[in-house]
């Protein structure tokens, strides 16, 4: 059983998948199916490197700001209506939480660079966030598709942009958002996402890619490029098809997006084909 | 007066040469930690820290000293360095926040707390390793100490062995764990000139 649970598939995909689609059928009745996500990323970090918070690295601030942000989302969801004004404040809170996680780093770095650096990837967590509760929160099969690709996008990433803990993080995200379409598209009923599912996956796969930006070795222009995936998750569908057609031909416009990041990352890391 | 200036000198100066403790500036260029791990639990991996700056001191009258190694993070080969068609080296990996986080701590430190000699010579150093922001307790056995003239400068030089093991978990350096042994074995050879 051990070295099943050591293996990096089961690690970063299988067991976040298990536990994101057990959160996602006992809970997607009471609108809290989005909590799928905070499941998932929270087995793969059981699993790779456990709950441990002192001293607080970067790595460590990402995981205590994915545990915050189910939180913020129930609040944002249930206690609060929507409102233009509430996300923009969700997105400049998460550009500023974005700078808490990177500031010990960014302050060893020239100031062009750092400027650069936590500017760019403030401004892209930001974008992110803002974003996708804006555009996709009420839209399930959308939001799960947009955090598909980002999940994927982010992890494959990551993983050729030298973090591969940071790309088994980034894949139980895209794990948790094919466990949370999964009973959509076969039971044909769409969950509610809200900020519950797409808060806390647009903060931290934006985090994650920032964290390989700036402490691996993402080029700047994968990081743009997955950006767009929640401007892809827009792109017209077809509305009155069944579901599983809707979720298949929005997740293959998401992926399509985020292979363009993996092409990316995976040129600039030199790598070679056959 | 002559006799007792000639007394006085001849009991003050040797004592005072014998109790002044002698400080030593490392030499970067013959002091590398080493290490080994696990891998798989198939073979022994080894690589090095290229980058090392430090100090030590020893007092042999009251046979104590002190050590103080900076190592720069980044400085670590295994001999992997080259990516070869992959997207990454094992070097870059080993630099990357699955393991050395070198972007967010680019030094490793090691400070004694306590020397014990065996003989006249330092036998067994009790200090902190700090890795990952993380300070941790670590024994370092030296082997092979010797001080003397450089046979070619004459300066006056002192160098050793010292070794030790530690766990990387304890240090947050979880990834990759068991496959990636936890039981790092450490190695320093440090020779370091008088100041």
């Amino acid at each position: 059983m051990n070295e099943l649970l050591n293996h990096p598939a089961v690690q970063g995909g299988v067991a976040p998948f298990v536990a994101a689609l057990i959160v996602a059928l006992v809970l997607g009745r009471a609108k809290l199916g989005g909590l799928a996500v905070i499941a998932a990323f929270c087995t793969a970090v059981y699993l790779i490197s456990g709950f441990s918070f002192t001293p607080l690295t970067a790595t460590r601030k990402i995981v205590l700001l994915a545990l915050a942000a189910p939180v913020i989302g129930i609040l944002a969801d249930f206690a609060f209506k929507p409102t233009r004004l509430g996300t923009a404040i969700l997105a400049l809170a998460a550009g500023a939480a974005t700078l808490w996680v990177f500031w010990p780093v960014l302050q060893q770095k020239d100031l062009k660079i750092a400027a650069l650096l936590g500017g760019g990837a403030a401004v892209c967590v930001a974008w992110l966030v803002g974003f996708s509760l804006a555009a996709l929160g009420a839209h399930p099969v959308r939001a799960g598709a947009a955090g598909l690709g980002i999940g994927i996008g982010v992890g494959v990433s990551a993983v050729l942009g030298a973090s591969a803990l940071y790309g088994q993080y980034g894949i139980s995200l895209g794990a948790a958002a094919g466990a949370f379409l999964l009973p959509q598209m076969l039971g044909g009923k769409k969950y509610e996402a809200g900020a519950t599912f797409m808060l806390p996956l647009a903060l931290t796969g934006g985090l994650l890619a920032a964290a390989t930006l700036i402490l691996a070795q993402l080029p700047w222009y994968s990081l743009l490029a997955l950006a767009f995936i929640p401007l892809a998750a827009r792109l017209p569908a077809p509305e009155k098809s069944p579901l599983w057609i809707q979720a298949v031909a929005v997740s293959a416009c998401t992926l399509a997006v985020a292979a363009v990041a993996i092409a990316l990352t995976w040129q600039a890391a030199g790598g070679q084909s056959g | 007066m002559y006799r007792l200036t000639v007394a006085l000198l001849a009991v003050a100066l040797p004592l005072s040469a014998v109790a002044a403790p002698e400080n030593y500036t490392i030499d970067p260029f013959h002091s590398y930690p080493n290490f080994e791990v696990s891998h798989l639990g198939m073979s022994n991996m080894r690589g090095q820290f290229t980058k090392t700056t430090g100090k030590f001191s020893i007092d042999r009258a009251a046979k104590t000293g002190t050590l103080e190694i900076t190592v720069q993070t980044a400085s670590i080969t295994t001999g992997d360095g080259d990516k070869a068609g992959r997207p990454r080296s094992r070097d870059e990996h080993l630099r990357s926040p699955d393991f050395f986080n070198v972007a967010e701590f680019p030094t490793m430190t090691y400070k004694t707390t306590s020397v014990k000699f065996n003989g006249d010579n330092p036998g067994t150093i009790e200090g902190n390793l700090t890795l990952l922001g993380a300070t941790k307790p670590l024994t370092l056995h030296v082997e092979n100490w010797k001080c003397g003239p450089n046979p070619a400068s004459k300066k006056e030089m002192c160098g050793g062995n010292a070794g030790g093991s530690f766990k990387r978990s304890d240090f947050g350096m979880k990834y990759g764990v068991p496959n990636v042994g936890d039981e790092i074995k450490l190695w320093i050879e440090i020779e370091g000139y008088k100041d």
